[in-house]
């Protein structure tokens, strides 16, 4: 998929394939894109007698080069899901599950004609009301049925189980490192005496940052990279947001933007302000991250046991340690403030009272 | 043995070469990328392989002292050596963390945070700046 000098004839002759209506089909440009850490991703202008369209190419690395291990299958149906669902994410047009036709296994998607969100901060573009955009964009895919994802998406048996689970995973991550890192258990132990208000699962995007979102022209965000997506707390994703927000901002969920975002999410989405408030966010800045920081850790690990050679893997160690820092800060301004919550939820379920 | 320059600086002096002199000759995107974290990775090294050890070995009397164990020595100060006795000093508080919540003490759990407030400023100093470089 990165040599621009066979890719065009193998994706004119996909394209054919796939298309049986359009004629003279070529491809007039192809350029490799930055940007992704984990799949390729290329460009490509796609004419033909019936019109031309650009399409981006978002496919597996060579085995030696994979960084994380995801399914583009699932990815693939996650895709057709959401489009029929509304929500806004550049559609997915096509797919070589095998590989055979684009020499990997690949998703042919349209280009995004939105701006990415960064760059478009970085020139000056205003943030005003994007909180409450950002609200709009994960109400938007956390309203979709449970029974209309894949059904190779894991269900778990109950918001209490699912918690629980992924409390564990930052104790089996500590268990499984290559080397002791006593600050997964301390969040495990924090992350566990500080459980929030229960709320329904929902579809969680896995990887909801910045890097991940386009703003459209009129003003809306569309996401991409859904190849973490799955089944869990929707908070999650809030949490995930503002964590990369740290390193990457704005952020949108600071003090100033969280409160009205919190308000926004919960007009779209009918749940209170128990379970979605800026105190709960920021636990799940930390709980939010986890799935993340293992597969970063297990890259290091790799790295360290000679079976990948990824400058990548080794750079995003520096994110975990700036994730550390913030973890451990979070603790200590959050605690008090849960605690409080946790009293005012534990009264409502005294007096009977849903919340 | 030659000890001066310090692999400190000849790390920040790679790091500024490839800054200063590769990546403006440097077209390709990605390449410009792969060198924007060889960058940080780099100053990064320069500044473990100034003080490491020395960090390590402050870090273990320190679980040792909060935490009552007697964490002993590395058997040398190579670094494959320290490194190995830094994971069973590291265990020592995982250990002293996990029964401290068990317990529910949580004097206990502020006291052994603290170690862990000082491990992480130190690898504050190693990463320096985050630049998540390639993004967005």
């Amino acid at each position: 998929m990165l040599d621009p000098s066979v890719m065009p004839e193998l994706l004119a002759a996909f394209l054919v394939q796939q298309q049986p209506t359009w004629r003279n089909v070529k491809v007039s440009s192809y350029e490799v894109m930055t940007g992704g850490y984990s799949r390729l991703l290329a460009k490509a202008v796609v004419e033909h007698d019936e019109g031309s369209v650009v399409v981006v190419l978002r496919g597996d690395p060579p085995a030696d080069k994979i960084l994380i291990h995801t399914d583009r299958a699932q990815e693939w149906e996650l895709l057709q899901a959401l489009s029929q669902h509304g929500v806004r994410t550049p559609t997915a047009r096509h797919f070589d599950a095998s590989g055979e036709h684009l020499g990997t296994t690949a998703l042919v998607i349209d280009f995004s004609q939105a701006t990415s969100f960064l760059p478009y901060v970085a020139g000056g573009g205003s943030i005003e009301g994007l909180n409450e955009r950002l609200a709009e964009a994960l109400a938007s895919y956390h309203a979709i049925p449970l029974e209309s994802l894949p059904a190779r998406f894991e269900r778990p048996t109950s918001w209490d189980a699912y918690l629980s689970t992924r409390i564990d995973e930052w104790r089996r991550t500590a268990d499984q490192h290559i080397e002791d890192l006593p600050v997964l258990r301390y969040m495990a132990g924090w992350l566990d005496t500080h459980r929030p208000v229960e709320v329904p699962l929902t579809l969680m995007h896995g990887d909801f940052q910045s890097a991940n979102l386009m703003i459209t022209a009129d003003g809306h965000f569309e996401m991409l990279d859904w190849e973490l997506a799955s089944i869990g707390d929707p908070r999650e994703d809030m949490g995930y947001f503002k964590a990369v927000a740290q390193a990457a901002p704005p952020d949108l969920l600071d003090e100033a933007g969280c409160e009205a975002f919190c308000a926004r999410y919960r007009a779209l989405t009918g749940l209170n302000e128990l379970q979605v408030n800026p105190a709960v966010v920021a636990y799940f800045l930390v709980l939010g991250v986890v799935g993340t920081v293992r597969r970063l850790l297990e890259g290091g690990a790799d790295y360290a046991h000679g079976t990948n050679h990824l400058m990548a893997s080794l750079f995003n160690l520096n994110a975990v340690q700036f994730g550390q820092s913030m973890w451990l800060s979070t603790a200590d301004a959050l605690g008090p403030v849960l605690e409080q919550l946790a009293a005012i939820a534990s009264a409502h379920h005294t007096e009977g009272n849903h919340v | 043995m030659l000890s001066r320059p310090t692999t400190e600086q000849i790390l920040r002096g790679i790091a500024d070469e490839l800054r200063d002199t590769v990546a403006p000759e440097v077209q390709s995107e990605p390449v410009k990328v792969l060198l924007g974290q060889i960058d940080q990775i780099l100053r990064g090294m320069a500044t473990r392989a100034a003080h490491e050890i020395a960090w390590i070995h402050d870090e273990a009397d320190a679980i040792s002292a909060v935490t009552g164990v007697e964490v002993g020595w590395p058997a040398s100060l190579h670094l494959d050596d320290v490194v190995a006795w830094y994971d069973s000093v590291s265990r020592v508080l995982s250990g002293a963390l996990d029964e401290a919540f068990e317990a529910g003490d949580t004097a206990r759990v502020s006291e052994l945070k603290v170690l862990l407030d000082a491990r992480s400023a130190n690898e504050m100093r190693i990463v320096g700046a985050l630049d998540l470089v390639g993004r967005g």
